[in-house]
């Protein structure tokens, strides 16, 4: 038996590997050249698709036995990526209201996701309510949360279509009174209370966000409105920033 | 014919094993479990029973490969029916195909059956416009499970069940991820940019059999996309054989 499975003679064995190496390679190099026409031909799908099809945080808790948390650290990375995405195409955020009520659900004591959807949501979905509603999530779910009492205030300071002073102004007064509210929280909310559409209230919000925020896409945001606040104070041409605080809105291309 | 000999084999093997039985099964009873989720679908229940129905098609084909295929050379080696196989004039090469062939016509029996018990429940429900659908995703779900089979046969042919399951779970893996590996490349610097696009180009191309948010919807894809999808997974398919084929030529079984 054991001669009969030996190798057949050496060249024999070697030409027949040469063979279907020499196949594996063409067929390899076709199938490439047609998934590149596939890529090239076919419609591309809208990226991230498939975030339509996440269910409900609630549902999803249960399905992650015990790993929410690691699920929603996964549901953050590709919420940031839809956004970047979409960010650089069509500017078009169908889909982040329910990316980011999902990873809350997963981790409602997950602070970054309400801020950061919030105001994506806000500044760039154009959806104030849904970015009211999510904020709201978050203090529910939080509290004592300091950070998010102050995040909510200056996201009514520069609520799209208008900005709502007095609700800035309580939720600054909120957070100056919890234990991890911003020290300055009480200075925003004194500010907010006296002047309405102050460009140096708006600069200092920004740089606070900006020293602040573990965020580097928060972080461009908040210095890009600087820039364009100190042009405006440099210039004396304070007519367009203020019509931008009294709608701001943040597109990207 | 002799391929085609043992492909019957193959096929007649795979479809008295338990766990192709099991799996169909489990496959129905995900399919009826459907319904009663879509209490909590909150309207969106048919779409419910067509995205998870598609997707029990390519998970449990999935699976059926990963605890059948993986073994299939490796358990005759360790039978040693493989000598009885080998010492007849039988090419090494036609003994691969016929072992693919064989479990890939389990796999499309699989897909079929699922497939028609979910037009079936679509029917039922009031939507026959999806069963064209349907169709067209269950046959692509055929040509991705004809392709991760070939790898599997692969595998097995290089190395143990437990390694080669592990290959082949990776590759599906990796090959889920071939458009974002695309993406990526494109946003890169220019050396690392080619070596992405090549190592996408290498990996098995998955989403391209993916229509299941189409389907899901009721919408059918066009031609040019099933043509495309089986243009690749015969190629693709090929390619893995040949190379199975080199693998498996220099093997000694003494």
């Amino acid at each position: 038996m054991s001669v009969l499975l030996a190798l057949p003679a050496v060249p024999l064995v070697r030409m027949r590997m040469a063979v279907a190496w020499a196949a594996a390679l063409a067929f390899g190099l076709a199938a490439v050249a047609v998934v590149r026409v596939a890529t090239a031909t076919l419609p591309a799908r809208a990226p991230l698709a498939e975030l339509a099809y996440y269910p409900s945080g609630q549902a999803l808790r249960p399905a992650s036995l015990g790993h929410a948390e690691t699920a929603a650290d996964l549901a953050w990375l590709r919420a940031v990526q839809y956004y970047g995405e979409h960010r650089q195409t069509d500017v078009r955020f169908v889909q982040l209201e329910h990316v980011f009520n999902v990873l809350t659900s997963l981790a409602p004591r997950f602070e970054g996701p309400y801020v950061f959807g919030a105001f994506a949501l806000a500044q760039e979905g154009h959806d104030f309510p849904a970015a009211h509603r999510l904020m709201l999530k978050g203090i529910a779910a939080n509290p004592r949360s300091g950070r998010l009492a102050f995040e909510f205030g200056f996201l009514n300071f520069v609520r799209p279509g208008g900005r709502d002073l007095k609700q800035a102004a309580e939720w600054f007064e909120l957070a100056a009174r919890l234990p991890d509210g911003p020290p300055n929280a009480r200075r925003f909310a004194a500010f907010a209370r006296q002047h309405a559409g102050d460009l140096a209230v708006a600069l200092l919000l920004w740089d606070e966000v900006r020293r602040t925020s573990t965020n580097p896409l928060m972080r461009d945001m908040a210095e890009r409105e600087m820039t364009r606040l100190q042009n405006a104070i440099r210039t004396g041409r304070g007519e367009s920033a203020m019509r931008r605080l009294t709608t701001p809105v943040v597109i990207l291309k | 014919m002799n391929a085609l000999l043992i492909a019957q084999n193959t096929f007649r093997e795979a479809v008295r094993d338990r766990v192709l039985a099991g799996i169909l099964i489990g496959g129905l009873v995900l399919m009826a479990l459907t319904r009663v989720g879509s209490v909590l679908a909150m309207g969106e229940d048919l779409r419910l029973t067509v995205d998870l129905g598609l997707s029990s098609i390519s998970l449990l084909g999935l699976l059926v490969i990963l605890l059948v295929g993986t073994s299939l050379v490796a358990k005759e080696i360790e039978r040693k029916t493989i000598f009885n196989l080998l010492s007849r004039p039988l090419p090494r090469p036609v003994y691969l195909i016929g072992k693919w062939a064989g479990l890939t016509g389990a796999l499309a029996l699989v897909a079929l059956v699922l497939g028609t018990a979910l037009a079936l429940l679509v029917t039922a429900l009031g939507s026959p416009q999806h069963i064209p659908a349907i169709a067209q995703a269950t046959y692509l779900a055929v040509l991705e499970l004809s392709l991760l089979t070939s790898l599997a046969v692969l595998f097995s042919a290089l190395s143990t069940p437990v390694l080669s399951a592990l290959y082949t779970l990776g590759m599906f893996l990796a090959g889920q991820w071939c458009d974002d590996l695309r993406r990526l490349a494109v946003k890169l610097p220019a050396g690392a940019r080619e070596v992405l696009a090549t190592i996408a180009d290498v990996l098995p191309n998955l989403p391209l059999f993916n229509m299941r948010s189409l389907a899901a919807a009721g919408d059918v894809t066009g031609l040019a996309h099933l043509g495309l999808a089986t243009g690749y997974a015969v190629l693709y398919c090929a390619c893995a054989l040949a190379l199975a084929s080199a693998a498996f030529e220099s093997r000694d079984f003494k």
